[in-house]
């Protein structure tokens, strides 16, 4: 036994000396407690570290998780992703975890939100946000046509890793899909087959993308629930989606049009994620006020224009609608213009100006307004955002307010304050609720990067990378250091 | 076995020839549904990579920089490369909103971030910088103002 992990050894250490070995690690500490929680405050270590390994065309690598607090029931350590990959000219092989997007979305949707850490108000233990698939995944990929084959469990991410694996992991994908191209258009075709617990069901998807000229361009993505209806029923108890979207741009102007319709179409624990066709801000406020795509019943489109004028001041125009029939017909609509511009070549100004209502949390007349600067120094900048937000909520009027003050010395350093005020009386009973805090980033050099945040932060609906999700209020320090290697 | 283990831990982390990272050949559609290859892609001397997604505020910002190094660089066999990692739910705008940027070097789509991940990348924007045998020689995150004379800094030392 000595003699053959002897050797095995030895084989592996001439390998690895050829190999290249990277790494990330992100180390998060906090001390503190959610202002609506009775109980004290309390400290909290989440770290999540990843090895590769890379030797010509292979790549091993494993994801260590481990959150640490007072709290036994919390805690864990584990190897949360481990994988081996292959990938040569066209093929591609991947055993272990992986993320897969099939089409854009309709089916399957696996994704990673980087750097973003969930905490579940019912488990208050810190876990890495994604949501990836256990497996196997096979394909192939030439200049006209591709084919991929995958199997895999699907982690529901709302589970920490202290819940069982199998809990974790009760959705398991088979799919296959392949697509063809020709004159730039390809028409692509998938079966899935969702197993979960004792129950099983096939879904079959179309999509057909191209240009149609050098300006103009479109995408077509339909999938059904092959089980319950034939596969031309579209009628109001068949599951099916229906995703289409045409862009066209003329020299300085790109406009993007999507429609939506979805019927039942939450797939298994929810390992797919159909294209919401709402915007996504990158103002907080605006963010927060986000309409939550409901693929159980929604239709809907989304228009969305960007026009560069002079010197790269770009205005940006969005109009969202989204239907969803609950008994009752609730429309949710948005409209939204930005214009980002600078100023003597080298102070960066964004104005925005946004209006909405929202029967689904009661919004009406929600206006809101913001202004973003950068302004340059010498070898840094200082920052200023200021946003404005206003609307009736059960006959009171509602009243939001975010400022934010930083200073940048290049990308070295970065200090921040931001405070936030709102009546909102779900938040608060009081006539104002206020939340005050500062962060401070620090690099190191290029792999090595200090976070400190201290104060309180606002939770609520958040959405990034497309994914919309529950940020917990926070009051305390936290300091995150993240390394590459 | 416990030791051997430990030892053999030690002997792998310590004994490991550890390279920059390496970007092999890889392959996405582009804006305009053609495939295009690094291969096909890359420069001569330099290939600066920029990981972008088009929710970024600064991926956005950095836009005027890169392509001034396109520009600048391109007879002195440097390639910009623009890698959108938009998922699902934005992809449709990045071809309308790289026509009204008039980004002019090319932009791929990797839906999945299979690229960024390969590597190791977490945060948006990334910009990395190949030499010609594929090995990652700088890496820098973010875009603040004053970044550009620091992209430009990065080229002129490795030309």
């Amino acid at each position: 036994m000595k003699r053959l992990l002897s050797i095995i050894f030895l084989v592996l250490v001439t390998f690895i000396a050829q190999a290249q070995f990277s790494g990330r690690n992100m180390a998060e500490y906090q001390f503190g407690k959610l202002p609506s929680d009775d109980g004290s405050a309390f400290s909290g270590l989440y770290n999540r570290g990843l090895v590769n390994y890379s030797y010509k065309e292979f790549n091993v690598g494993t994801t260590l998780e481990l959150f640490q607090s007072e709290h036994k029931d919390r805690n864990y350590l584990e190897l949360t992703q481990y994988h081996l990959s292959y990938k040569k000219n066209g093929l591609k092989l991947k055993l272990g975890n992986y993320y897969e997007t099939i089409g854009r979305g309709l089916l399957l949707r696996s994704f990673e939100v980087p750097n973003a850490v969930l905490e579940d108000l019912s488990y208050r233990s810190r876990h890495y946000f994604h949501r990836d698939m256990r497996g196997f995944l096979t394909q192939y990929l030439s200049k006209n046509f591709s084919i991929k084959a995958l199997y895999g469990s699907v982690l529901a991410n709302t589970f920490p890793p202290v819940v069982s694996e199998k809990l974790r992991r009760e959705d398991e994908v088979e799919a296959i899909y392949a697509d063809y191209s020709w004159k730039k258009q390809t028409l692509g075709m998938s079966v899935m087959r969702l197993h979960q617990n004792s129950n099983e069901k096939y879904y079959g998807m179309a999509s057909l993308t191209g240009i149609v000229s050098p300006t103009v361009s479109y995408y077509i993505e339909v999938a059904k629930n092959l089980n319950d209806h034939s596969v031309s029923n579209f009628s109001d108890e068949a599951s099916y989606a229906i995703y289409a979207n045409a862009n066209f741009t003329f020299e300085n102007v790109g406009l993007s049009a999507e429609y939506k319709k979805y019927n039942r179409f939450i797939l298994g624990s929810g390992i797919n994620e159909p294209p919401a066709l709402v915007k996504e801000h990158t103002y907080r406020l605006l963010n927060r006020s986000t309409h939550v795509l409901q693929a159980l019943n929604e239709e809907g489109y989304q228009l969305e224009a960007f026009i560069t004028l002079a010197n790269y001041s770009v205005l940006t125009l969005n109009h969202t609608l989204a239907i969803n029939r609950f008994g009752k017909k609730f429309t949710y609509q948005e409209y939204f213009a930005e214009y980002a511009f600078s100023i003597q070549d080298k102070h960066d100004l964004k104005i925005f100006a946004d209006y909405a209502e929202d029967p689904f949390k009661e919004e009406k007349n929600r206006i809101s307004v913001g202004v973003n600067s950068d302004w340059k120094l010498n070898k840094g900048g200082f920052n200023v955002e200021y946003e404005f937000q206003q609307y009736k909520k059960s006959s009171r009027n509602v009243q939001n307010q975010l400022i934010s003050i930083g200073y940048n010395f290049k990308s070295k350093f970065d200090i921040s304050l931001l405070a936030e005020i709102s009546n909102d009386p779900f938040l608060t009973e009081k006539s104002n609720e206020t939340w005050f805090g500062g962060s401070l980033k620090y690099k190191f050099n290029s792999n090595h990067k200090l976070q400190l945040f201290a104060g309180q932060r606002r939770g609520g609906p958040a959405c990034t990378a497309g994914v919309c999700y529950e940020v917990l209020d926070f009051e305390g320090v936290e300091l995150r250091l993240t390394s590459r290697f | 076995m416990k030791y051997i283990v430990l030892i053999a831990s030690f002997l792998i982390f310590t004994g490991a020839n550890i390279h920059a990272q390496q970007v092999h050949n890889f392959t996405f559609n582009d804006i305009q549904n053609t495939p295009r290859s690094f291969n096909e892609l890359k420069g001569e001397k330099l290939t600066l990579i920029d990981f972008w997604t088009s929710r970024c505020k600064p991926c956005k910002k950095a836009v005027p920089s890169l392509n001034k190094v396109s520009e600048k660089y391109k007879n002195r066999g440097v390639r910009v490369i623009g890698i959108n990692c938009d998922g699902p739910r934005s992809i449709s705008k990045v071809g309308p909103l790289s026509k009204s940027l008039q980004i002019q070097y090319p932009i791929l789509l990797d839906i999945n971030s299979e690229l960024m991940n390969d590597l190791n990348l977490s945060a948006f924007p990334t910009l990395i910088l190949v030499n010609t045998k594929g090995k990652v020689i700088w890496f820098h995150e973010g875009f603040v103002t004053g970044d550009e004379e620091i992209i430009f800094d990065e080229i002129e030392k490795r030309l």
